[in-house]
């Protein structure tokens, strides 16, 4: 993991990437117990190619595929880790990859995606491994309920989040009036 | 719930929170050695005559 993230840190050094943060479950491992997972997903801020509205994983394929890296279906496979990098789908990753916090894996710095974003990402997911994770993320009382909230709220998540916490948490509330 | 059911789900919780409270770097060392049991356990021909099997049960005839 080191000798992969010493790749991309040296991508991003030479301009061929912005900002990134690792997401997923290598990123939930930051907060919590490590799971098995076979892939790295690394949300990533792309430069548009000059005189080109549209953003493009090209410029990545080329440099990695032009230095020996293999892809294997949508990863690229560094240093033996299939890696999948992501662009911002939306407001939500966006904003995910600008709050990422630094942090260091060997001595090598690198930034991962938040607790509280991650969490929010995975309920937007919704597939059964998303939610899975996040009631890690909450036994392990890692998550900063006001953050979540907050984030929730801006990305118009509370609805699915009330739903996840009937169907999961609380069950549904008996007298029939919802939670506050 | 039995005194002994309690006491193995504590145990697990206890070894959770010793999981959570290593470093990223050593996480990141315990997650490469789960890939690699997940991968030995992904190629193995057991798994893969299972599969088979599995597949015969379930083919419509």
């Amino acid at each position: 993991m080191k000798a992969t993230l010493e790749i991309i840190n040296r991508m991003q050094a030479e301009g061929r990437i912005g900002k990134y943060a690792i997401g997923g479950a290598v990123g939930a491992t930051f907060y919590l117990e490590p799971s098995a997972t076979l892939d790295i997903d690394i949300f990533v801020s792309l430069k548009n190619p000059q005189g080109s509205p549209l953003l493009t994983l090209t410029p990545i394929y080329d440099y990695l595929t032009s230095r020996g890296y293999k892809t294997e279906k949508e990863y690229l496979v560094i240093e033996g880790w299939p890696v999948q990098f992501l662009p911002p789908g939306d407001a939500l990753d966006e904003e995910a990859l600008q709050q990422a916090v630094e942090t260091e894996v060997e001595g090598v710095r690198t930034w991962v995606i938040t607790a509280e974003h991650l969490v929010a990402m995975a309920l937007k997911t919704a597939r059964a491994k998303d939610f899975a994770r996040i009631l890690q993320f909450v036994e392990a009382g890692v998550l900063d309920a006001d953050k979540l909230d907050s984030i929730l709220k801006r990305h118009g998540l509370l609805e699915k989040w009330e739903q996840f916490g009937v169907k999961f948490l609380r069950g549904p509330d008996p007298s029939g009036r919802g939670n506050p | 719930m039995s005194d002994w059911m309690r006491k193995v789900l504590e145990s697990k919780r206890a070894t959770r929170r010793q999981l959570r409270a290593f470093s990223f770097s050593e996480k990141l060392k315990l997650l490469e050695k789960l890939r690699e049991r997940s991968l030995v356990i992904a190629r193995s021909p057991l798994r893969h005559s299972r599969e088979v099997r599995d597949d015969r049960v379930s083919s419509p005839r």
